[in-house]
């Protein structure tokens, strides 16, 4: 009796101090190992950074998921939400600083995806994506991986979801119908006049055209770099990037814009409106334009309360900041690669965790209306998810007005969209960017004013070029179009 | 050696009451130094973390400083900064030892506190609220000046798109601010001045402007002094919210509310390359720096006693 007593102890303390040993080492090792060691018993923690306000049930959500996950590949999940407006600001600090994270959301507009793909934030996913991602690369559109390669390497797993972007011009339906008006003949921005026309005459109080300070006025060019004065025609056959602002196209639609603003249709301070969130609530707005997506225009009606149609106002077009939109990439300090890549590749094909992902727990956050359709809990308040950073979009449950065949809907969308002349092509700006930081400047100063109409273009168009070019605007569409050229020249990759 | 352990003994006392600031400053002024290294850097991450990050990045000289001098801009933000800052100290300096005189020559202490409480009150305010404060005045259709003005049926103005207006409306704004609080330093310090100085200067037969003339004012001087220079080394910095949530970030006001911390942001927001930033204000604090060098040499010239070192 005794003596097995002792033996046990004898066995225990020699497992306690190898453990001890091991996790001591484990730190050290695995980094400078570059982050094996992921086979043994002890399940792996997995940090992930996402975009959205903070939710109160996170973590009740995530204890549930890991639960799912360790099951399936040996890993739990700890998620920290950053709120919106913050997440590029403070996901820099943290990059930067080396805080310990695995899964980082990024996209073209938050935390810019390219830019820290270059600047060494992520892991390079090439070969982990032929080892582990085997099901997902199947999942989803293969337009996606290979829109989101940067410098021929793949940096992030792009949430499959709505792949070209095509705007739209929006109408609140209880004007359309109040003053019978016809919709069927809209395109151009010249073709709005005759109906901004009768609502600014017969409704006060209504602003007929609804924009905020990142209105652009559509031309048929794709942009370098989002929002500066350097694109590529869509029917380019040289491939030559020109200044937007000396287009004839944008300063047609510029003087078109001031038009519309002196004749009042559009806010006189649209250009430093910074949302038009309360014009949509208040139902006070006749036109406006958006982006769009298959039955976009039963999810606003839904979320504004009153009917809002829309007309195409563009072709769809595959663009990068269109397949850049929402991405997952792994953080080029994780310690567990191997298991970030699994957890992305099971999240974007099985559909009991991406749901739970996306709504939280059944029963609890929502219940199944049937198989395809659930409906949300009051309790759902607490877990209120974007689900477009959260990965692939197709597996998820439906809304219960969304109609069957909702998925099929975006599938005949993605492909019937067209490819932009320079999709997959990333501008490298760091050799010009103290010119990209002086652009950057004059851009702020004259864009939302000349965007929105406030500044008339006759005058101000060529004062406004003329600054870009003295901040170095040349220097920097010639290193471009450098690149380009050389990114043609082998194969466009 | 012995004489510096012993001195440290003597002031032991003293020297412990200094330790919970020297603290703070060794961990967040002295100890970040190191990172003005990434000024002339091309920041780059590395796996293993920040000071790895640091090593392996690439050395560029000058080069992230040059898109402070690239263009024109260079000379408005330059002249943006300094004069509303001149403004800001002049005027602020005139008004709240203006205020602090009258609050403390009030006779009814509790109205002086109500008044002190009301100045001192905006100081605690964000600048996103004052921003929307100042929109309550300025907006086109809703606005309380347009609506006055309509009164006396004048057209309604734009504010946020005629810059000629926004130099007085930013002093203004700074100051509403700002006074409370240095005239409640200025208020404390004449409330130190010996009585029996304005006694006996009653006794002779001063005037209440004599006695403010006379004793408050050169009482008060030591404190204006340091209050003025501790203000001169911040004069390249500018108050990022004032000048950036205030004006909305309307681009046709840029002419006069651009400032260096605001071009600094615009250029950088998308790109964040942190080696301009710092080397942004790497060269703000040097020129800091050197004002404050330099004025207090100038105050020493004049008075030997007033300068701070």
């Amino acid at each position: 009796m005794s003596k097995m007593k002792t033996r046990f102890s004898f066995v225990l303390a020699t497992l306690l101090s190898l453990t001890l040993v091991l996790s001591a080492c484990g730190g050290s090792k695995e980094s400078a190992g570059g982050g094996s060691g992921t086979d043994g018993d002890k399940p792996v923690e997995l940090i992930w950074y996402t975009i959205g306000t903070p939710q109160k049930d996170v973590d009740k959500v995530m204890t549930e998921v890991s639960k799912y996950t360790k099951e399936k590949i040996n890993a739990t999940i700890k998620m920290k939400m950053i709120d919106w407006g913050d997440y590029s600001q403070k996901m820099q600090v943290n990059v930067a600083s080396g805080e310990p994270m695995d899964i980082i959301f990024t996209s073209s507009g938050g935390f810019d995806y390219v830019q820290n793909a270059r600047k060494g934030a992520f892991y390079k996913l090439d070969d982990l994506l032929d080892k582990y991602g085997q099901d997902l690369k199947k999942t989803i559109d293969p337009a996606f991986l290979s829109g989101s390669k940067v410098d021929a390497h793949n940096y992030g797993i792009p949430a499959n979801k709505e792949l070209p972007q095509q705007e739209v011009w929006r109408f609140n339906k209880n004007l359309l119908d109040k003053y019978k008006l016809d919709t069927s003949n809209i395109r151009s921005l010249d073709s709005l006049e005759p109906l901004l026309k009768t609502i600014k005459e017969k409704e006060t109080g209504v602003t007929a055209f609804a924009m905020d300070k990142n209105y652009v006025p559509y031309v048929p060019y794709d942009y370098i770099i989002q929002n500066l004065p350097m694109a590529v025609k869509l029917d380019t056959t040289d491939y030559k990037i020109v200044n937007i602002l000396e287009t004839p196209e944008m300063k047609e639609a510029l003087t078109t814009m001031h038009k519309y603003y002196k004749a009042g249709y559009v806010s006189p301070e649209a250009a430093t409106t910074g949302s038009t969130n309360d014009l949509m609530t208040s139902g006070n707005w006749f036109l406006d334009r958006a982006q769009t997506q298959p039955l976009a225009d039963n999810q606003w009606s839904a979320s504004y309360g009153y009917p809002v149609v829309s007309t195409p106002a563009s072709d769809a077009i595959i663009t990068n900041t269109s397949v850049q939109g929402s991405i997952m990439a792994i953080s080029a300090n994780s310690e567990h690669p191997e298991k970030a890549m699994e957890f992305l590749n099971l999240l974007n094909t099985d559909q009991k965790l991406r749901n739970m992902v996306d709504s939280g727990l059944e029963g609890t956050h929502y219940k199944k209306v049937d198989d395809k359709h659930i409906e949300n809990l009051p309790e759902s308040k607490n877990y209120d998810m974007p689900s477009y950073s959260l990965g692939n979009n197709m597996l998820l449950y439906l809304n219960p007005n969304d109609p069957d065949n909702k998925w099929d809907e975006f599938k005949k969308f993605n492909s019937a969209g067209t490819n932009s002349p320079i999709l997959s092509f990333n501008f490298d700006g760091t050799k010009v960017s103290s010119e990209l930081a002086a652009v950057q400047n004059v851009k702020e100063q004259f864009w939302a004013a000349l965007m929105t109409g406030t500044l008339d273009p006759e005058t101000n168009l060529p004062k406004a070029i003329e600054k870009f070019n003295q901040a170095g605007l040349d220097k920097v569409i010639a290193e471009a179009q450098k690149q380009l050229d050389a990114w043609r020249a082998g194969g466009g990759k | 050696m012995v004489q510096f352990f012993r001195n440290l003994a003597k002031n032991k006392v003293m020297l412990f009451m200094v330790l919970p600031g020297a603290i703070w400053f060794f961990f967040f002024s002295y100890l970040p130094l190191v990172g003005t290294i990434v000024a002339f850097k091309q920041y780059r991450f590395s796996r293993e973390g920040f000071w790895a990050s640091i090593a392996k990045s690439e050395w560029v000289g000058w080069d992230n400083f040059k898109f402070l001098f690239s263009t024109d801009d260079a000379y408005v933000i330059t002249r943006n900064t300094l004069l509303y800052n001149i403004a800001f100290i002049l005027l602020g300096l005139i008004l709240s030892v203006a205020m602090a005189i009258l609050l403390s020559e009030l006779v009814n202490k509790r109205l002086a506190k109500i008044y002190q409480t009301g100045m001192f009150l905006p100081y605690f305010l964000s600048w996103v609220i004052v921003g929307y404060f100042a929109f309550s005045f300025l907006s086109l259709d809703r606005g309380m000046l347009n609506q006055i003005l309509g009164w006396f049926g004048a057209d309604p103005v734009q504010w946020y798109s005629e810059s000629k207006y926004w130099p007085y409306i930013l002093v203004i704004v700074n100051l509403w601010k700002a006074i409370g609080y240095s005239s409640v330093v200025y208020l404390a310090s004449i409330l130190g001045i010996d009585k029996s100085l304005y006694e006996a200067a009653m006794i002779d037969g001063a005037s209440k402007w004599q006695q403010i003339r006379r004793i408050t004012i050169p009482m008060l001087s030591p404190i204006i002094i340091i209050m003025t220079l501790l203000a001169v080394g911040r004069i390249f910095y500018a108050d990022f919210g004032l000048f950036y949530q205030v004006p909305r970030d309307s681009g046709t006001l840029y002419s006069v509310t651009n400032v260096i911390d605001t071009y600094v942001y615009r250029g950088l927001k998308t790109t964040g390359e942190i080696g301009m930033s710092t080397a942004a204000g790497l060269y703000q604090s040097i020129v800091g720096f050197v004002l404050v060098i330099v004025s207090n040499f100038v105050v020493r010239k004049m008075d030997k006693d007033s300068a701070l070192f």
